[in-house]
């Protein structure tokens, strides 16, 4: 666990705006963990905004919707920050926003009508990982308690943040709907203590008990990275320990993030699938930071000739994500998926330094959340010797860049460690 | 517009290892001062021809395996820094030369390098020297004087001559030693700055001094000839040894629990070499035995990832 310097944070203080409406959108069916969806349109269809367009494959998967109204122009390759390159649809936009209408009859759905609503949706984890929403909803175990991810520890980001501030009753509303399906004994909300105005609003409207939620606490937790990992923040908030490669149902506790609750709501109360998010852009080479509604499948190059993002410098790195954990795009040809909680901008801050020999001096060690020996990781890479990976439990990292964040000698640990990763799992 | 890609984390801490060295060396000021103060311009010679010939020579072994590293790291400095400090003030010049090549040839660079060497190169260096010129290193003078008077170490006086050296002047440092060793009160000043401004982990010396002091006050109390705890802590090499060799990170174990069984088992193999041997003193042979068991104690103590039960 390491505190990373704390950054001045203009971007907290930024409302939200709204995008206005893009002209041509990428939507790469693989936007989750899984299995990815199956187009359901040809090249030269019309599509309705909210339309279905790619539906679910198999267990593990989602679909996706069109987040407006247009024609498909193309289904083929594009850019993917994580695959590299996949399969998208791709639709040339209208200018004509739908209108959403309220339900009617929220307090009468049943617990599986509440569920397919949410599968058919098609949200998935909006903190990073895009794992398939409703298949969380549906634990093969009981889960006692329910923690509301509000924590947002990788720096930069302001998203979340921003979310709990201006849209927090909807947030509430979400989690009513999840405790719902699930009806767990407690519910704890968590967030970082570096978030005061959010703590303020939260412990405000969960004092009114307008809410249906009768074991909702509000825990404030200390900020650090990664506070907000799912395991770190169990223990943190339970002191319960997610057993190596087995998940937090397993102890009976389920994870979701405050996004992920917002998009529940918009689903439940509005009939509104998720097709747009709030999205940071952040960084140096920035004119200024902005919160923005996004819709999924808005191209980087597209917010940047529209002048939606301006460069005071030019970058010469960016990151889809955090930067801890995001990963450096090659080019401004990406999409929006529905897991990016944001886009970092970086001029000077990139700087490649000299890799200098291990000193031993075990910071890595103390600052790995998962009690592993990095060190060893990138020995063992560097000397090819990778049957010894396996007994110093590689597996078990779950590369949140700690040790390569305050490794003094410049070693990118987490680059050895993926090599070695890689290594692992083809042998 | 072109875009670097890496692997992540995308954000850097401002720590590295040149800046550790340079605190270490920021720390051993006092230490430095208190030397020159005690044993004047001996000192100064020391220091300077230990420093000197460790970097060159450093510079040297980088040219013939074509290493190319652009920043120092000054750890070969520190190096030389260190063995002058724990060099008798009457060490000639040719004896450190020859400890200096030592140390960063042998000791460091034959096993690879920074960071792969499994001794410390300063006490492995001194070792050799007493070795090569056995009453040279162990003869002592008086401090605060230009001519040479030989006069034994507190802790020869009480083995041999049953003599205890008061404990002020240990404190203070008016006593005969090697260069560094001999001010209580300098090194304690540099060594909590490292500890404070967490240059070097705390477990290992706080480990090692509570050890020292434990077994200390139990022999006292059975017979006060054998010394006062605060004796045992202030004389010879302790001090230095606890605080700028036994952090050394390179030769100490990476893992918590391995640090402080580092620290007590330096801590009881001083107190039985200076209790039962023929030596006076054993903080040298102690912390090179222990920087021997390190790679063992890694092994045995490597801690267990998160959310694995030890069974
Ligand atoms: S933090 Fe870096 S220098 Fe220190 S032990 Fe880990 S890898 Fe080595
Ligand atoms: S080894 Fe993995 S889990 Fe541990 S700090 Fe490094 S990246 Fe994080």
């Amino acid at each position: 666990m390491v505190k990373v310097e704390e950054y001045k944070l203009p971007q907290h203080n930024i409302s939200s705006e709204k995008f206005f409406q893009p002209t041509r959108l990428y939507l790469p069916l693989a936007q989750h963990t899984g299995k990815p969806s199956q187009p359901l349109v040809r090249k030269g269809d019309y599509v309705e905004e909210a339309q279905l367009i790619a539906s679910q494959d198999g267990l593990i998967s989602t679909c996706l919707h069109s987040p407006s109204k247009g024609r498909v122009v193309d289904i083929d390759e594009f850019n993917h920050p994580v695959l590299k390159r996949a399969k998208a649809i791709i639709i040339e936009c209208d200018n004509q926003p739908k209108n959403y209408s309220l339900r009617k009859d929220i307090d009468s759905l049943s617990k599986l009508e509440l569920l397919d609503i949410i599968k058919k949706s098609g949200i998935v984890g909006m903190g990073g990982a895009a794992f398939p929403t409703y298949v969380k909803l549906l634990p093969p175990k009981s889960i006692d308690t329910l923690i509301i991810n509000g924590c947002e520890c990788e720096p930069y980001l302001a998203s979340d943040y921003r979310l709990m501030v201006e849209k927090l009753e909807g947030i509430f509303k979400g989690i009513e709907i999840i405790y719902k399906i699930l009806e767990p004994k407690t519910i704890f909300f968590c967030i970082e203590d570096n978030k005061p105005e959010a703590i303020k609003k939260l412990n405000l409207l969960i004092n009114t008990k307008k809410f249906k939620l009768p074991f909702i606490s509000l825990r404030v937790l200390k900020t650090f990275y990664p506070q907000g990992g799912e395991k770190q923040l169990i223990y943190s908030v339970t002191k319960r320990r997610v057993p190596s490669s087995k998940l937090p149902f397993d102890v009976g506790c389920l994870v979701h993030n405050v996004a992920t609750c917002f998009a529940i709501y918009e689903a439940v109360y509005w009939d509104k699938p998720l097709i747009e998010r709030l999205v940071s852009f952040v960084g140096d080479a920035l004119v200024s930071p902005k919160n923005l509604w996004i819709k999924i499948g808005t191209s980087l190059k597209e917010l940047k000739e529209k002048g939606i993002i301006n460069f005071k410098f030019e970058p010469k790195k960016i990151i889809c994500g955090g930067p801890m954990m995001g990963i450096a795009l090659e080019s401004l040809d990406y999409p929006v998926l529905k897991g990016s909680g944001g886009f970092l901008f970086l001029s000077k801050e990139v700087d490649l330094k000299e890799e200098l020999p291990c000193i031993r001096c075990a910071r890595c060690v103390d600052a790995c959340p998962m009690g592993l020996l990095p060190l060893e990781y990138a020995k063992r890479v560097k000397a090819g010797d990778y049957d010894k990976l396996q007994e110093f439990n590689i597996k078990d990292c779950i590369e949140c860049g700690c040790c390569a964040y305050i490794c003094p000698s410049n070693i990118p640990l987490v680059h050895y460690i993926k090599i070695g990763k890689r290594y692992v799992t083809n042998s | 517009m072109s875009l670097i890609v890496s692997s992540s984390p995308h954000l850097k801490s401002k720590l590295t290892t040149p800046y550790l060295m340079r605190q270490v060396i920021v720390g051993l000021v006092p230490v430095v001062i208190a030397s020159i103060v005690f044993f004047n311009y001996r000192a100064i010679l020391l220091i300077s021809i230990c420093t000197l010939t460790c970097v060159f020579t450093e510079e040297i072994i980088f040219k013939i395996r074509k290493k190319r590293q652009s920043q120092r790291d000054f750890s070969a400095f520190l190096t030389g820094l260190l063995l002058a400090l724990i060099l008798p003030p009457l060490t000639s010049w040719y004896a450190a030369v020859l400890g200096s090549v030592f140390a960063i040839a042998i000791v460091k660079h034959i096993f690879g390098g920074l960071g792969s060497n499994i001794f410390n190169p300063a006490l492995m260096a001194r070792a050799f020297l007493m070795a090569a010129y056995p009453k040279m290193l162990t003869s002592f003078c008086k401090p605060l004087s230009y001519d040479v008077i030989s006069q034994a170490t507190p802790l020869a006086l009480r083995k041999f001559n049953f003599i205890i050296t008061p404990i002020y002047k240990l404190f203070i440092g008016n006593v005969s030693g090697s260069l560094g060793e001999t001010s209580a009160l300098a090194i304690l000043i540099g060594g909590i700055y490292i500890l404070v401004r967490k240059i070097a982990d705390w477990r290992i010396p706080l480990s090692l001094l509570l050890t020292v002091t434990g077994i200390s006050s139990i022999f006292y109390f059975v017979n006060p000839n054998n010394g006062s705890v605060f004796f045992h802590l202030f004389s010879g090499g302790l001090l230095l040894g606890a605080f700028f060799m036994a952090t050394d990170p390179v030769t100490t174990p990476v893992t918590k629990i391995g640090r402080y069984i580092f620290g007590i088992g330096c801590g009881i193999l001083i107190m039985v070499i200076r209790y039962f041997s023929g030596l006076p003193e054993g903080v040298m042979y102690a912390i090179l035995f222990m920087n021997m068991c390190t790679p063992l104690i890694n092994r045995y103590t490597s801690p267990l990832p998160f959310g694995v039960n030890r069974r």
